[in-house]
């Protein structure tokens, strides 16, 4: 009676945040989100993903992640690996419609699908500057209460996202932003079949690039729940990425030093 | 505004019971602190990121055909090789715009036949030793010896002009794999990257008279430019970004005062598709023809010896092309599919021919010799000796475990349904130790291309330690 009691009241407090929440639409929303997550202008990152099985450190692997907006609203990526020693120099270009993967081994560039750059780690790079606003389109689905991952209750605007181009990554995103501030909370992306295939929980909000943004992810596999890869944001800087960088022929070329 | 209201209000309280199940999914994030205070490391001022280093031990057994139509000319490929090799791709700064590049092997070898210790256990496999400079933004020339690629499609690349006879002693037959344990070309290279165009222009020079087609096994540190750099050759290729993602390649290759012309493409087909086709055409001879003149050249076939086969010895304008496709399934397997044709290569008449040459004779007879040797000619240009084949390949990453990968390939000669297969496992156990196991065999009629090779199936362990 009481828990009933409690979802009651917490319900009138939201219908109130609500009835603001909507004088915002659900497409202005994941924008001012994309804005938190994302510096408009040119920039340089590092990028560390660890991956956990069952909890436990298994690999752990670094990129250097240059990353530009293009006049649609689309950020081209480029990616070196720089751990594990295995996959050091290996580089990936992941501009709209167009992939290469440059292995410094065989020194050829390949073209791979949108599907197979989901198979390397360096799409998560890609997942984490996509600007959500441009590829789908959202509906609010609700207001709700939910613990974010340092399991502080944020009040969100609960966005149901589809594919709305043919450069959306997932065919279906759950969004929870929180209410005043814009911050992304938790994504869950979804597959064209339906699955569910990842939930992202954004944490770590600190100053960088010229605005608190979120300075780490965890990525948790849906699929096989054993699986979870932490991404932080190291060293990162304002830099100039010229769009000849964004040539197949320019990734042999690319110089992180 | 009531219902409003009402409507506001389900909608809250419906959500309060569905963030309850949204929290259940924090059970499952890692108990590791937030990281972010723990930066990367800062670059090291003598890695560049580009490094890599690696210790690795291969032991490799093979079984041969004894039952040959035509006999293999002695010595015959060892049955067992234990291969301990450093292996080192490194790049040193020379300021902001320059550096040198080395990439290298140093191996130590014992096989059957081979004797230990002798001065054929240690050999060293000098792939690159370059330097590069930027002077001006994306305007780049390098000097020394490079490894200059070209080609968008996996099992053969008939643009790859500078990939004939680079790979020394490969452990793999996988066409990814050749690619990486080949020498480069000594040349001078000149490069202009645009925001839409591309242009490179190499030219490497003879340095010295071709080697023999099997690399010396007593070649200690020799940077082998016999194998790379015993003609002159010119290298013009442009790359354009015409439209969203359509990305073609032309390429003009001068060698021997002959011209060879090619294209590339690769383009997306949907999500998880890419497509691409790669064609170079030129004057030449027939595979055969071309093969029994080098060997002439170099001593290997006497001048005054017969032909033991010939394809008509006419120079015409011949084409080589490579056309297929890429598929990768949500569940991380890609697979590759594509057709090869090569022209100068065997017709099904061509080898009638050659088992008909060749049957019968003793393994010391000049003309199986000569048969033989046509066959090491196209292996060691990396170019296939059947004028039609299928090649399927697929690679599935985290198989079954994570960090486990499976591929195999299949290359199967189209006329004669011969095949020649491979299946390899590889698991990264931590970040710095891997470990792998790789089956192959051939397979198809005494009489069939991939049925009539001395080898018919081999193994190979490896493991392999990074720094």
């Amino acid at each position: 009676m009481f828990e009933r009691l409690a979802k009651l009241a917490l319900a009138a407090g939201l219908a109130v945040h609500a009835a603001s929440a909507f004088a915002q639409s659900a497409q202005e929303i994941v924008a001012a989100a994309d804005k938190v997550r994302n510096a408009q202008q040119p920039f340089r990152s590092t990028l560390t993903l660890t991956e956990y099985v069952r909890g436990e450190e298994r690999s752990k692997s670094v990129f250097v992640l240059f990353s530009k907006e293009d006049p649609s609203g689309h950020f081209r990526n480029l990616l070196q690996y720089v751990e594990p020693p295995r996959d050091a120099g290996k580089r990936v270009l992941l501009d709209g419609q167009s992939f290469w993967f440059f292995d410094p081994a065989s020194q050829a560039s390949v073209r791979i699908s949108a599907q197979q750059r989901l198979v390397g780690q360096a799409a998560i790079g890609d997942v984490l500057t996509v600007n959500l606003a441009v590829d789908y389109s959202a509906t609010i689905a609700g207001i709700e209460a939910i613990d974010d991952a340092a399991r502080q209750k944020r009040t969100c605007w609960h966005l149901e996202m589809k594919a709305a181009t043919d450069t959306a990554v997932y065919s279906r995103v759950e969004y929870w932003v929180e209410q005043g501030t814009f911050r992304p909370v938790k994504g869950k992306f979804y597959s064209d079949s339906g699955r569910l295939l990842k939930i992202i929980y954004y944490r770590a909000f600190a100053e960088r690039l010229g605005a608190v943004r979120p300075a780490e992810a965890v990525i948790l596999d849906a699929v096989d729940s054993s699986l979870a890869t932490i991404a932080t944001f190291g060293e990162s800087r304002f830099q100039d990425v010229p769009d000849a960088w964004f040539q197949r022929d320019y990734l042999p070329r690319l110089q992180i030093r | 505004m009531r219902l409003a209201a009402f409507a506001l209000a389900t909608l809250a309280f419906a959500g309060a019971a569905s963030a309850d199940d949204e929290n259940k999914d924090l059970e499952l994030i890692p108990r590791a602190p937030p990281q972010a205070a723990h930066v990367a490391p800062a670059p090291s001022p003598i890695f560049t990121g580009n490094e890599r280093v690696y210790v690795e031990n291969a032991l490799a057994f093979t079984s041969l055909r004894d039952d040959l139509l035509v006999p293999f000319p002695p010595p015959l490929p060892p049955r067992w090789e234990d291969r301990l090799f450093a292996d080192a791709r490194l790049q040193w700064p020379l300021g902001s715009t320059a550096f040198v590049a080395y990439s290298g092997r140093l191996n130590v070898v014992a096989q059957e036949d081979l004797g230990f210790p002798n001065r054929g256990n240690v050999t060293h496999d000098l792939r690159e030793i370059y330097a590069s400079v930027e002077p001006h933004p994306r305007d780049y020339l390098d000097a020394g010896r490079i490894n200059l690629k070209s080609g968008v499609a996996l099992g053969f690349n008939p643009t790859d002009f500078f990939k004939a006879r680079a790979v020394v002693d490969p452990l793999t037959a996988d066409p990814s794999v050749l690619r990486e344990d080949r020498l480069g070309t000594l040349m001078v290279r000149a490069q202009h990257v645009g925001e839409r165009v591309s242009i490179t222009a190499a030219y490497a020079p003879r340095v010295t008279d071709p080697a023999p087609l099997a690399a010396d096994p007593y070649r200690g540190f020799s940077p082998l430019f016999g194998l790379t750099n015993a003609d002159e050759r010119w290298l013009v290729k442009a790359s354009a970004q015409l439209g969203e993602g359509v990305n073609p390649e032309v390429l003009a290759y001068r060698e021997n005062g002959r011209w060879k012309l090619g294209a590339n493409l690769a383009q997306s087909v949907g999500k998880s598709t890419v497509a691409y086709l790669e064609w170079s055409g030129g004057r030449r001879l027939g595979i055969a023809d071309e093969a029994l003149a080098f060997g002439r050249e170099i001593g290997a076939i006497p001048p005054s010896a017969p032909a033991a086969i010939t394809q008509g010895g006419e120079e015409r304008f011949m084409s080589q092309v490579a056309v297929g496709a890429s598929y990768t399934t949500e569940t991380k397997i890609t697979f590759n599919l594509e057709y090869h044709y090569n022209e100068a290569g065997f017709s099904r008449a061509d080898w009638e021919r050659w088992f008909a040459a060749g049957e019968g004779r003793p393994d010391s007879s000049p003309i199986a010799q000569e048969l033989w040797f046509v066959r090491g000619y196209a292996s060691d240009r990396q170019e296939p000796l059947q004028r039609h084949s299928v090649f399927l390949r697929a690679d599935w990453v985290d198989f079954l475990v994570p960090k486990l990968e499976l591929t195999g390939f299949v290359l199967a000669d189209a006329q004669d349904g011969s095949t020649f297969m491979q299946l390899e496992a590889d698991y990264a156990r931590t970040d710095f130790w891997s470990f792998g196991f790789l089956a192959g065999g051939t397979t198809g009629g005494r009489r069939s291309n991939f049925g009539s090779l001395p080898r018919e199936a081999s193994v190979l362990f490896t493991a392999r330690r990074y720094f």
